[in-house]
């Protein structure tokens, strides 16, 4: 499908629409998690079998010529033959000649993503040659012409009745949506077409330089009939699949099955090295020689990508899949909305090495940056940074497209025009106003307020209290902390701002607020614009540095790790602003890790005794528990609070659909993450939401505010000052 | 039969890495996915065991493989033919029988613990087809030769692995591609079992 003229938003709501797919795919989403677990129960460290997989496929592609040459000579001193195709083009052209050669014309595969990658079957087709899928789903979908939505289970969106009209066309046959029938139905019908097949092309889970084996990790046995009947074996394999060593196949083989399927291990686990006897009738004589094994080494983009410092970490993909299956977009929208092969966060990734920038860009929104999917990659690649580089370099060559640009690059780096328009708009928003939330919105944002109302801004800025706050900073301060807002807690969430400063000033903190400090630039950074976000940060590091504090404050986890971590990241190439983000990041704590520490040391981090007369649960924002790695700090705050019993809620650290600008843009997806969660809270039965996180109030107080007001959302940071001695 | 490595006992196996000290955990996850295990004190126990899954599963035809380390399963699979059962074991006869045979019977090297796997040396074409293309499948294994994971299994396997085709098979064949829901027996068998021996002679080769 082309990437251009597509109306993504069109797509979307059709998916969110189709009732089958949302059943298969929310019910798998809910189980997948636990039944993940439940393989790994047997293992000692999961993080341990990570980071050898890591490892391993780190240093692979750091010599990846030595490896293939390696597995060059590996295959050749086996007798098999083995062809290094540069693009898809080469690589067809290349298929074809051998099916000439071998007078060849039917073929069986069985599962390869690259093959699918460059459309290998229509051209095979439009070369007269005969081609089944062997995988039950991708043979289903192949006769049905539609795509695979999921790297693993390819028919995830169907339904039997469904793939009971794919088979009963496909045959001209009636078959009825019995599965059982439907799955030996397809048995009787492609065991012919491997008894008849002249060649089996497949794809490869592994290849190993040390021997020239490869491996084929399957469930129904088809790869390894595709690699036993016909007389002509294809590897079509890419240079990520290679590794050094016979053992080294352990490392992906005690994590993919388990992250893939949640299997243990596969029920097939083959591996074959060199041309491997094979028994056909020639005429009416049974005879036995060598099949003829051809290796294709596909290229397609992948050997840039290893030269890439920071996109060589997509060689640590095994194509398990996990990464959709914990991600909060694609088990909403599932696999087709991402356009290309390869869907999903690593899809986008991959679409924008293999493919283009220009197709990556086309949905590279569809990423939230929750970081789940990092959390459990087996080889630990960091998906949402991937993105986010790509996204930049997106930016770099195109420019962002226009309504963007004018808001980032006049706006928001800008503090006085940015605050002045916030200011306006704080007045100017009057007549949609209801209480504390803007219910109704004109012309395009309407589709922000349906089902969630968006918070008014405040009358009165935290800025503009400032003076009156910190009169009461302590006589004799152990320490002076700048306070760093970002934009929410300063303009949409004043009062909150306010309890931060009464908890530091209770601890006997001097708190400051210098007034230059700008948006934090996160906004900017994840739609790719780094030269604006260079020029924030530039000004905010200034600006702290005149501040002479010892620590930096800040209550929203964004805006902590975009200081903490992401602007030292911006300036690894400039030594003197790396020193002063260096400088700055050290100084910089997120709130309620920050408070917890001094609580505990003075004794007052215990679980609080005596009655309690509130139930309260607390959401994990995405970036305080995966960027940060901040979870058991707030949770020990909230049971040290007297008055509150507190209870988990399920999927507690799922993404709540804000997402920074995301939320907005693609409404209709962050709704139903927003009722999603707002159902998991009510199940609580708790009174209270605990947030530590200033985007997430924001999303839930607009949830809960139509859909259920009797439940509060509070910031740590007001519970806590709530309870501190009058 | 041609074969990765003619003698594993000999020249793969190293007695710290292969015992029966994983049974339990073997067995605990071969029955996980799907497998059937028979635990048989001896051949003699082996054979009545197949002989009793040929009547339950109404086998007429059997396929069946043998390398040069047991003999005594040429024994057993004669016994089975002199009981009344269509058996080949000739490579030639087993490629022409093996889409009309209703069972197929080969060995296995060594079980894994974590997964409930059988590592299998299928260099052969008729090694191959005895496990994929019966609807039932019987594999035979020394109930001693187990190792604890993964890591350990190619730790063996890294000793002999120099050209061929081998690997494991865990339970038998499934799929999942319809609704998700777990079916047996998609392109190879739907029932798999392991007759797991307790005294098998294992003959050195040289």
């Amino acid at each position: 499908m082309s990437a251009q003229n597509r109306n993504l938003h069109k797509e979307i709501k059709e998916k969110l629409n189709n009732n089958v797919m949302q059943t298969a795919l929310s019910r798998f989403a809910d189980q997948y998690p636990e039944a993940r677990l439940k393989a790994y129960a047997n293992v000692d460290n999961i993080e341990d079998l990570r980071d050898a997989l890591r490892d391993m496929k780190r240093k692979t592609v750091d010599n990846i010529e030595q490896i293939a040459n390696e597995f060059e000579t590996s295959i050749k001193e086996r007798g098999g033959q083995l062809y290094r195709a540069k693009d898809g083009d080469d690589l067809k052209q290349h298929l074809l000649q051998i099916c000439l050669e071998n007078n060849v014309h039917r073929i069986v595969k069985s599962k390869s993503m690259a093959t699918e990658e460059i459309h290998l079957n229509t051209y095979l087709e439009q070369n007269d040659l005969h081609v089944r899928e062997t995988d039950l789903g991708e043979w289903m979908l192949s006769v049905a012409g539609q795509k695979p939505s999921h790297m693993v289970m390819p028919a995830i969106h169907l339904d039997r009745n469904q793939c009971a009209e794919f088979f009963s066309e496909a045959l001209d046959e009636n078959i009825p949506s019995d599965i059982p029938f439907m799955i030996q139905t397809a048995r009787r019908v492609l065991r012919e077409e491997f008894l008849h097949a002249d060649m089996g092309i497949t794809g490869a889970n592994f290849g190993i330089a040390e021997n020239g084996a490869i491996g084929l990790v399957t469930n129904e046995g088809n790869a390894r009939i595709v690699t036993t009947l016909p007389r002509i074996h294809v590897v079509i394999i890419g240079y990520e699949k290679l590794i050094p060593k016979i053992k080294d196949a352990a490392k992906i083989l005690r994590l993919l099955p388990r992250n893939g399927t949640c299997q243990r291990m596969t029920s097939y686990m083959t591996m074959v090295d060199g041309p491997t006897p094979v028994i056909y009738k020639k005429g009416d004589q049974w005879v036995e020689e060598d099949r003829k094994l051809y290796v294709i080494l596909l290229d397609n983009g992948r050997l840039k990508a290893a030269h890439d410092p920071k996109l060589k970490e997509v060689y640590q993909c095994v194509r398990c899949a996990s990464c959709l299956n914990v991600c909060p977009i694609w088990t909403l929208v599932g696999g087709h909305v991402y356009g290309n092969i390869y869907s999903g966060g690593i899809g986008a990734i991959l679409t924008g090495l293999l493919n283009s920038l220009d197709d990556f860009s086309k949905f590279s929104d569809l990423c939230i940056g929750c970081r789940k999917c990092e959390s459990i990659c087996p080889g630990k690649i960091p998906i949402p940074d991937l993105i986010d580089e790509l996204r930049s370099r997106a930016v770099q060559e195109k420019g962002l497209n226009l309504p963007e640009k004018a808001v980032f690059q006049n706006v928001l780096s800008n503090r006085k025009v940015f605050h002045t328009l916030l200011r306006i708009a704080s007045v100017a928003q009057k007549p949609v106003q209801s209480g504390k939330f803007i219910r109704h919105l004109p012309l395009f944002f309407a589709g922000m307020t349906k089902g969630r109302s968006l918070p008014a801004l405040a009358a009165e800025p935290f800025r503009d209290r400032t003076s009156r706050l910190f009169k009461k900073n302590p006589e004799k301060p152990t320490m002076r902390a700048a306070f760093f807002s970002g934009c929410n807690l300063d303009f949409v969430f004043p009062d909150t701002s306010e309890s931060v400063v009464k908890v530091l000033q209770n601890l006997g903190i001097e708190v400051v607020f210098p007034e230059g400090q700008n948006c934090c630039g996160k906004p900017v950074l994840g739609m790719g614009d780094r030269d604006t976000g260079c020029k924030i940060a530039k000004k905010n590091i200034e600006v702290f540095e005149a501040a002479n504090v010892d620590i930096i404050i800040s209550a929203c986890p964004t805006c902590a790790e975009t200081l903490h971590k992401t602007y030292v990241e911006l300036f690894q190439n400039d030594s003197e602003w790396l020193a002063r983000a260096q400088a700055m990041a050290v100084k910089v704590h997120e709130f309620t890790s920050f408070v917890a520490d001094k609580y505990k040391k003075a004794g007052r981090l215990s679980p609080a005794k005596g009655k309690t007369t509130h139930m309260i649960t607390y959401h994990d924002s995405c970036h305080m528990k995966r960027g940060l790695g901040i979870f058991t700090q707030p949770r020990a705050l909230i049971k040290s609070t007297a008055g509150y019993e507190f209870t988990e809620m399920k999927n507690c650290d799922k993404c709540c659909g804000m997402a920074g600008a995301f939320g907005i843009k693609y409404s209709e997806i962050s709704l139903p993450l927003l009722d999603e969660k707002i159902s998991n809270i009510k199940d609580t039965g708790a009174d209270t939401v605990a947030v530590a996180c200033p985007a997430c109030m924001m999303q839930l107080r607009g949830g809960l505010d139509q859909q259920a007001p009797n439940i509060q959302v509070k910031h740590i940071a007001d519970i806590l000052a709530e309870n501190l001695p009058v | 039969m041609k074969k990765v490595c003619k003698d594993w006992v000999t020249n793969a196996f190293d007695d710290n890495l292969v015992n029966s000290s994983y049974w339990q955990e073997f067995e605990e996850n071969a029955k996980a996915a799907s497998a059937e295990i028979i635990h048989a004190k001896d051949l003699q126990a082996a054979q009545t065991a197949i002989s009793g899954l040929i009547t339950t599963l109404n086998v007429n035809k059997i396929i069946a493989t043998n390398d040069e380390t047991s003999p005594e399963l040429t024994t057993l699979y004669k016994n089975i033919e002199l009981m009344g059962s269509e058996i080949y074991t000739n490579k030639f006869d087993i490629a022409e029988h093996a889409p009309t045979a209703d069972l197929g019977i080969s060995m296995a090297e060594f079980g894994i613990g974590e997964t409930g796997s059988v590592c299998v040396d299928t260099y052969s074409y008729e090694a191959r087809v005895v496990g994929m293309l019966p609807p039932s499948h019987i594999i035979i294994l020394n109930a001693n030769h187990t190792v604890k994971n993964v890591t350990t299994a190619f730790q063996i396997i890294s000793r002999v692995f120099n050209r061929g085709y081998m690997g494991f098979i865990t339970g038998p064949s499934r799929t999942a591609d319809i609704e998700r829901v777990l079916s047996l027996g998609v392109h190879g068998p739907s029932r798999f079992f392991i007759i797991a021996v307790d005294e098998m002679p294992n003959r050195r080769v040289h």
